[in-house]
């Protein structure tokens, strides 16, 4: 059960060329200590960030004088796109028997990553070594990475993390899952208690028949909803609007049956003894009932974040802009474009799962009794 | 106050609102607005009938210029003059103001719905062109010649078939066991539990790297010398699959096994939320019962055959309608684990299927009508399954 998310996290932590292996490696090489103080020695700050500005680092490569490394700075979009590191000056000079390659941040900001990739023969020996999964092969040269390196040792480790963070505004994403599944549980779950109050204990004419009605809608499956809820939005004009991905979910046939449930299950001596005393159904309501209920409203909720958190189908069909976009999307559109990157893939996936177990940590007990309850009839 | 019903007015003020709205987004006739406000208008003046101090009533006669106004002024009267109206009359009213909220948008987002892809089920393509062209039950016979249609419902059966069972006995089996006194039982019912709180998405990419063709996790261990007997063209795999017409070479790579690898990450992805709910089933099973069948001398299947078996088949039979409804609108799954429908559209599946035809092809009434016969499907499956399964089931305890 727990290996898919056993090698997420080990593959959200290896080097494209170790994923891109057959055989498996259980422990990446980011993950092995002496590895991060190699990172860390490299990188000016121990920790985090790379260079301040106005601060350099030295590159030598022991060799011949006839012979120098080809250093290139790449403008490829994965390697570089930060443009505060614009200022990256490179100074290659020959001094006491080595090529020294000096990188100096040459602007105002930090930068994270240092937009360097050396070539040089495979016969010499570096210095200082490099961590294996910093090195790739490429025919006679061997071909140095350094924005596997130099970001300090937590930069080394998470590096997937960062290049899945900064492909995508994950920011946005995850405001707008937030928004809608907390939207949606504070909304539906005022709507279900009134409604299931009503349901439950006021006799009022018509109910069997609201009931009946409830009753049927439980039976309609979700699909057929999708094309006329589609066009009805269309013609609202609340397309790629909050709207769509809030309101169309609000009244939960589900919420009404489980809080019906409660508060069928509370005694009638508790609102008789209330009426008594004066009091309306609105306060038996927020008085007695909500908060009698508090279990039911946890299991509601639990499902209803759930749901809208982990929903795919419903935010592809109504949003279009990346504004609007929520986080499962994100992650769908980056699992069919990240390509063979699977390190950033899994890293991305990691983060986009994460919220919900930590609140599963957090929450344990609540979770588990949310969900058992909802099969008890 | 006597006699006077506010709940009808109230009732009447958000159906006449709806109609309103309706009218308005184009989906119906212009008549019934006005219709709506006479009827409206009317109930309001019936209202006054009973005393000329609710004049605040009066009011609600702007309804058809302020549609507000239909569900306001009820509200406000009562709370203003709430405390004097009679017992049943209160309930009349606030059960109405209570239940009208969600019941209104389950009316407009759920009910109206239903019936209008029946609606739009009956239409030719929508073309720019021309107005779209009433057609009938077209798209149902188009449908019922149509291959890739009943490719999608093939599909979908045998992902039902497989995946419920499959994954209820599983979580049966797990669940006794847990049930049995493991010790550290929290920490494997997390362990089960982890898969169905994470999003498909996530959990398909997982899958997706793991079931690569060539550095995925599964080919190197099915390729692995201990563990290759599984998968040579004399192994384990062909045995199992060369009845059912599949070729076992080039495991997870090859097209025709593409949707077993689904169907498996759906019961990984399900099976915590069935053995939660098994487990919370098994726990409300009186100890005594073991332990007077223990007395008696029954062994440990038997005591599961005789008592946890019937005791706990509420919550089977709860699982297992959920499971086959749920089964029967899998997407997520398909759509991320093979984008395209698979080669050949080996992975097709109804709601798929419903998805590439409405939003990709932006034919929505034959969409529509693969909706509707999906509904049909699951109404007739969920009615025969009350029918005959449920006089099996035991809700005594």
């Amino acid at each position: 059960m727990a290996f898919p998310f056993y090698w997420m996290l080990a593959t959200s932590l290896k080097s494209p060329q170790e994923a891109l292996q057959a055989k498996p490696i259980w422990v990446p090489e980011r993950m092995r200590p002496q590895n991060w103080v190699k990172a860390a020695r490299l990188g000016d700050s121990p920790l985090w960030g790379g260079l301040g500005p106005g601060r350099s680092v030295e590159l030598a490569f022991p060799g011949e004088e006839e012979k120098p490394p080809r250093a290139f700075v790449p403008r490829t979009p994965g390697a570089f796109f930060d443009p505060v590191a614009d200022g990256t000056r490179v100074e290659v000079a020959y001094r006491e028997g080595a090529w020294r390659i000096r990188l100096t941040n040459a602007t105002e900001g930090a930068f994270r990553v240092l937009p360097l990739v050396v070539l040089w023969p495979k016969e010499v020996p570096l210095s200082p070594p490099l961590p294996p999964d910093a090195l790739r092969s490429q025919g006679e040269a061997w071909r140095l990475e350094w924005v596997n390196a130099v970001p300090g040792a937590l930069g080394y480790v998470f590096h997937n993390y960062l290049e899945a963070w900064r492909a995508a505004p994950w920011g946005r994403y995850f405001f707008n899952s937030f928004f809608t599944a907390l939207t949606q549980v504070a909304v539906g779950l005022f709507l279900a208690a009134l409604a299931a109050f009503a349901l439950a204990r006021v006799p009022f004419p018509g109910k069997e028949g609201v009931f009946v009605l409830i009753l049927a809608t439980m039976m309609v499956p979700g699909e057929v909803l999708l094309i006329p809820n589609y066009v009805l939005l269309a013609r609202l004009g609340w397309l790629d609007t909050y709207y769509a991905l809030i309101v169309p979910w609000l009244a939960s046939v589900f919420g009404i049956f489980l809080l019906r449930q409660f508060y069928l299950s509370l005694p009638q001596d508790l609102f008789d003894a209330a009426r008594i005393d004066g009091a309306g159904y609105l306060t038996q309501l927020f008085r007695i009932a909500l908060p009698l209920s508090l279990p039911g409203l946890v299991s509601y909720g639990i499902f209803t974040f759930l749901g809208a958190y982990n929903a795919l189908l419903w935010p592809l069909i109504v949003t279009q802009s990346p504004e609007m976009r929520t986080v499962q999307l994100g992650l769908q559109a980056f699992v069919s474009e990240a390509g063979s990157d699977y390190g950033a893939l899994m890293a991305a996936s990691t983060f986009v799962i994460l919220p919900v177990i930590l609140g599963y940590f957090v929450a344990q007990r609540q979770f588990i009794q949310g969900i058992a309850r909802s099969g008890l009839k | 106050m006597r006699g006077y019903p506010l709940h009808l007015l109230l009732s009447f003020g958000v159906l006449w609102a709806l109609a309103v709205l309706a009218e308005r987004l184009g989906f119906a006739p212009a008549f019934l607005v006005p219709l709506g406000a006479l009827a409206y208008g009317g109930l309001a003046l019936y209202g006054l009938r009973f005393g000329l101090r609710h004049a605040l009533l009066l009011l609600g006669l702007l309804a058809p210029w302020f549609p507000w106004a239909s569900v306001l002024v009820p509200l406000a009267f009562a709370l203003l003059f709430g405390r004097r109206m009679g017992e049943k009359e209160q309930a009349a009213f606030y059960g109405w103001a209570l239940v009208w909220p969600a019941l209104a948008l389950l009316l407009v987002w759920q009910v109206f719905p239903t019936f209008y892809a029946f609606y739009l089920s009956l239409f030719e393509k929508v073309n720019f062109l021309r107005p779209a062209a009433f057609a009938g039950l077209e798209n149902y016979q188009i449908l019922l010649r149509d291959p890739l249609f009943w490719r999608a419902l093939g599909n979908t059966f045998w992902y039902v078939l497989f995946t419920v069972p499959t994954g209820l006995l599983l979580a049966t089996a797990i669940a006794i066991l847990l049930n049995t006194g493991v010790a550290f039982q929290g920490f494997y019912r997390t362990l089960y539990f982890l898969p169905y709180i994470t999003a498909l998405t996530a959990a398909a990419a997982v899958w997706r790297w793991i079931y690569h063709p060539e550095f995925g996790f599964l080919n190197w261990l099915l390729g692995t010398p201990g563990l290759d007997w599984l998968n040579t063209p004399t192994g384990v795999f062909a045995l199992l699959l060369r009845p059912l017409g599949l070729e076992p070479q080039g495991f997870w790579a090859g097209p025709s096994l593409a949707f077993v690898a689904v169907m498996a990450m759906s019961v990984w992805h399900f099976l915590g939320y069935q053995v939660v709910i098994l487990l919370a089933g098994l726990q409300a099973i009186p100890k005594e019962y073991y332990e007077a069948a223990a007395l008696d001398g029954a062994n440990f299947f038997q005591q599961h055959r005789l008592i946890t078996w019937p005791l706990l088949s509420p919550t089977t039979f709860f699982l297992f309608t959920l499971g086959v409804i749920g089964a029967f609108q899998v997407f997520t799954q398909v759509y991320v684990l093979t984008p395209t429908g698979g080669v050949l559209q080996d992975t097709l599946t109804l709601a798929f299927y419903l998805y590439n035809k409405g939003f990709r092809d932006s034919d929505f009434s034959y969409a529509s009508a693969i909706a509707m016969v999906t509904f049909l499907i699951i109404l007739v499956l969920t009615l025969v399954q009350r029918r005959v399964l449920e006089q099996r089931v035991n809700y005594e305890v």
